[in-house]
């Protein structure tokens, strides 16, 4: 079953956030993520880390539901890192064509490492 | 070792206490009778056609029967075979006496049996002779003197008779509707009903509904009559006649699959009747009902020639006794069931029979009372029944058409059979409906929380959050919406029959109200109510359109004040909403309605499953991530079998999409999921089945596709759903859907590489 999210990582700086998958992302998984991240953009992140360290399955929908926050993200000019992915999940990834649309980055603290970046640079440029 | 319970003895009932199903809370009511405390308390049992009321009435006859020193139960049912009114009335007495006599004694082998009323002075108790004396006198008197009138009434005091030496008895007049067919000076009708209400004793007069009362009260009303208590009795409820089908086929040894049981429920109304005749049929015949081809064909073969043919033949025999009345009554009965709606105006009945106003009343009369055809002033509508309508098609190729018999049974088997799954896919999405009318039936002038009829609110409040949380939210929540009172809700499709274009009655329903308790003319309003078909989140396109549709329904109506509500299961897009609001619709999704429903007190119902099994297989319950479970069972089998790590994870993964796709796509009304994983040497084949629609597999194949660049919004949108089959292709070696009679199954295949 997936895991109940109690409360997500706290922002790690003032622009970037940390949110976990859990271990089944599914619909119901997929839409807390989906609106932690709106929650996260709307009180001005602008680079998200979605980490699935513990993930064990992801479905379609909820490769859907993403799918739908690396829209809300590009939209809103933030942008979002995958960490800790499985190689089976970046399988399923590769084929649903999600790697072409967001980074993905091995551990949570590499994530972090290229958003710290991103977030660096003045928007506009 | 569990006590043997022995079995109940049968006296006149067919089918064994046990096996009766679906009457517990009718036969309590019965027997209640015989108890002293129900007093002289009648009752008249409106019957709907074969819906098993005589059976009810012999289950309770044996169950008081049994009951050793209580009332004595007496079951008579009148039959056209007694042609006159005398001729009933004798045969009642005699049945009378002899049940009395065979109860009394503890004798049931006497109740079959056909003793003079002379005869039956000899056995009977030293007790009650006198009275059965001087009743069997006044009778042969009667007889004497050829005094109908009399003759009747000494007859039916009988039950008086034993009243007044203290001798209780329950009176079930089973078919007190023929009583209008006998001949004679006297309506028996009446008399029967005087009788019920005059004797002191319980009496149960059974019919069939739409007779009853007009032939007990006659031509002139009978005080006391108004006063006896009404019980109906419909066709069996669907859990009921799929017990009963179960029931009868264990009991005649034949073989039933559980598609065939759903289809012969579906298919045969949930008539007692109609299943017992086709289960007898195919133990007759030596015939197996697993598939829905053997059923048909039994079905077929019934229509054409057996019980069931039989049924409908003597009805229409009954109406039309002359073979060229009988033709007419069929051609018109057929035209007009080919009609929209089945109806036709009453000018062409009359000429298609070519009978005078009078006979055309007894007709009208009496399909009206067999519920083969309605009367309504200017047009006749004939029922819209399945098995009556099959009768009435091949009944008028065969008879009217003269075509050839075996390309009528040909056709008609086709017919079925290609009807078959379409009819089971009506079914669940009856049952997968929302029931909307249910619903709104329940405003009472509840305040609710605003969120539950505002998508965008509740979407903004509790997407994603924990069901007891959104609970907890709605109790804070301050913003409230007042319903209205709900006075009358039914199918919009029964308001304006044109919406039936658009979707399933029970999905559009139309509820009047009001929304103050002083039920003003300013405060009627109604709601219509409508289930909008989205896979997603429905867009302003959709809403508008259903919002139009609705508008329409009550401009043609004549609503005045009206409150458009729109239900999509997974809610509506933001420009929807927006929508909703600007013309001031409601707008939810199917957890709202959960929500919603609870508050108003409803209690959710999820029926339990069997379990069966001789290889690896598991049945699973829709929902609730339940296809983890199969994913963890099938991750276990994987490993035994040393498939790579790699491999148990795509097998996983299909599974789980295959899981999601028979939960989406079959509308199953039992919820379940069957898998089963068959291991061999070198594979493993895992099938995924669900009962309900079945799914074309190109519809699953459709929108496989993963580049939002070349899509619109909503195509991109679309196509990020319907991925489970691509999916399930890509990490599956071999898979492919079968449609089985009642659903869909796919079986998919991975190979061992070691």
């Amino acid at each position: 079953m997936s895991e109940p999210f109690n409360g997500f990582a706290p922002a790690v700086a003032a622009d970037i956030a940390v949110v976990h998958a859990g271990d089944y992302v599914n619909k119901l998984s997929g839409q807390r993520i989906e609106r932690e991240c709106i929650s996260r953009i709307e009180s001005g992140c602008r680079a998200l880390v979605i980490d699935f360290k513990g993930t064990e399955l992801v479905n379609s929908i909820g490769v859907s539901i993403l799918l739908g926050v690396i829209d809300i993200a590009e939209a809103a000019g933030a942008r979002i890192v995958f960490s800790n992915v499985s190689r089976h999940t970046v399988k399923l990834f590769e084929l649903l064509g999600l790697t072409r649309l967001v980074a993905l980055a091995d551990s949570e603290e590499a994530a972090l490492a290229t958003l710290k970046e991103f977030v660096a640079t003045p928007q506009g440029h | 070792m569990p006590a043997k319970t022995p079995k109940a003895r049968r006296i006149l009932a067919r089918t064994a206490p046990e096996m009766f199903v679906g009457r517990g809370d009718a036969l309590r009511e019965l027997t209640a009778l015989a108890s002293p405390k129900a007093g002289h308390q009648s009752l008249v049992l409106l019957s709907a056609p074969q819906a098993g009321v005589s059976e009810l009435l012999r289950q309770t006859f044996d169950e008081l029967f049994r009951q050793r020193g209580g009332a004595s139960p007496i079951y008579f049912a009148f039959a056209r075979t007694d042609h006159v009114a005398t001729a009933a009335a004798r045969r009642f007495l005699h049945t009378f006496l002899t049940q009395l006599v065979a109860h009394r004694r503890d004798d049931p082998a006497l109740v079959p049996a056909s003793p003079t009323l002379r005869a039956l002075l000899d056995l009977v108790a030293p007790s009650d002779y006198e009275w059965v004396e001087s009743l069997v006198q006044k009778f042969e008197r009667a007889v004497g003197d050829a005094d109908e009138r009399a003759l009747v009434r000494v007859c039916l005091s009988a039950p008086q008779a034993a009243a007044s030496r203290g001798v209780r008895t329950v009176v079930m007049l089973d078919d007190v509707h023929l009583s209008e067919r006998l001949r004679g000076e006297i309506e028996l009708g009446p008399e029967v009903a005087h009788a019920a209400v005059q004797a002191g004793v319980p009496f149960v007069l059974a019919g069939l509904r739409r007779r009853m009362l007009d032939i007990l009260n006659g031509t002139a009303s009978l005080v006391g009559l108004d006063g006896l208590r009404k019980l109906h009795l419909d066709r069996l409820n669907e859990r009921d006649a799929r017990t009963l089908v179960e029931n009868l086929a264990q009991r005649h040894g034949v073989a039933l699959g559980d598609e065939t049981r759903d289809l012969a429920v579906e298919q045969l109304e949930s008539s007692p009747y109609l299943m017992s005749a086709l289960v007898e049929a195919a133990r007759d015949g030596e015939v197996q009902l697993t598939s829905f081809r053997e059923f048909q064909s039994l079905y077929v073969d019934e229509l054409l020639g057996g019980r069931i043919h039989r049924r409908y033949t003597g009805v229409l025999e009954e109406i039309a006794p002359s073979i060229a009345n009988r033709r007419n009554l069929l051609r018109v009965l057929h035209e007009s069931a080919s009609n929209v709606g089945g109806k036709s105006p009453v000018e062409v009945w009359m000429k298609r029979l070519g009978v005078d106003a009078i006979e055309f009343e007894r007709v009208m009369r009496l399909l009206h009372m067999h519920e083969l055809a309605s009367f309504h002033a200017t047009f006749v509508e004939t029922t819209p029944g399945v098995v009556w309508r099959d009768f009435l098609q091949a009944g008028y190729r065969l008879q009217v058409a003269a075509e050839p018999r075996a390309l009528v049974v040909a056709d008609t088997l086709v017919e079925t059979l290609k009807r078959a799954p379409r009819q089971m896919a009506r079914h669940y999405r009856r049952e997968s409906a929302l029931k909307l009318g249910d619903l709104m039936r329940r405003f009472d002038f509840e305040r609710v929380p605003a969120s539950l009829l505002h998508y965008d609110r509740y979407a903004r409040l509790y997407r994603g959050v924990a069901r007891d949380e959104v609970e907890s939210g709605l109790e804070a929540e301050t913003e409230l919406v007042r319903l209205p009172q709900i006075v009358h809700a039914a199918s919009c499709a029964s308001f304006h029959p044109p919406m039936l274009q658009f979707c399933d009655e029970e999905r559009c329903s139309v509820a009047h109200g009001f929304d103050t308790t002083s039920y003003a003319e300013a405060d009627e309003v109604v709601w219509i109510a409508a289930e909008v078909e989205s896979k997603l989140e429905a867009g302003r396109a959709l809403a508008e359109l259903w919002l139009d549709r609705l508008e329409g329904v009550a401009h043609a109506c004549g609503f005045e004040r009206v409150r458009f509500w729109l239900i999509s299961r997974e809610g509506f897009s933001a420009d929807a909403a927006e929508l909703l609001n600007e013309r001031e619709a409601f707008g939810s999704c199917r957890e709202q309605l959960e929500l919603l429903s609870a508050r108003l007190g409803q209690a959710s119902e999820e029926g339990a499953g069997e379990k069966a099994a001789d290889e690896f297989a598991m049945e699973l319950p829709m929902g609730e991530d339940t296809e983890l479970i199969a994913a963890h069972t099938v991750e276990q089998i994987a490993r035994r079998m040393e498939f790579q790590p790699e491999a148990i994870n795509q097998i996983k993964t299909a599974l789980v999409e295959a899981c999601i796709n028979a939960s989406e796509h079959s509308l199953s009304t039992e919820r379940k999921i069957y898998n089963r994983f068959r291991v061999e040497d070198d594979k493993l084949v895992i099938t995924v089945s669900s009962r309900g629609v079945a799914v074309p597999a190109i519809l699953s194949e459709n929108g496989a596709h993963a580049d939002r660049n070349g899509l619109g919004t909503n195509e991109a949108t679309k196509g990020r759903r319907g991925w489970g089959l691509k999916l399930i292709r890509t990490l599956m070696d071999d898979v492919e859907f079968e449609r089985v009679d009642d659903g869909t199954r796919l079986r998919m295949t991975k190979y061992l590489r070691k």
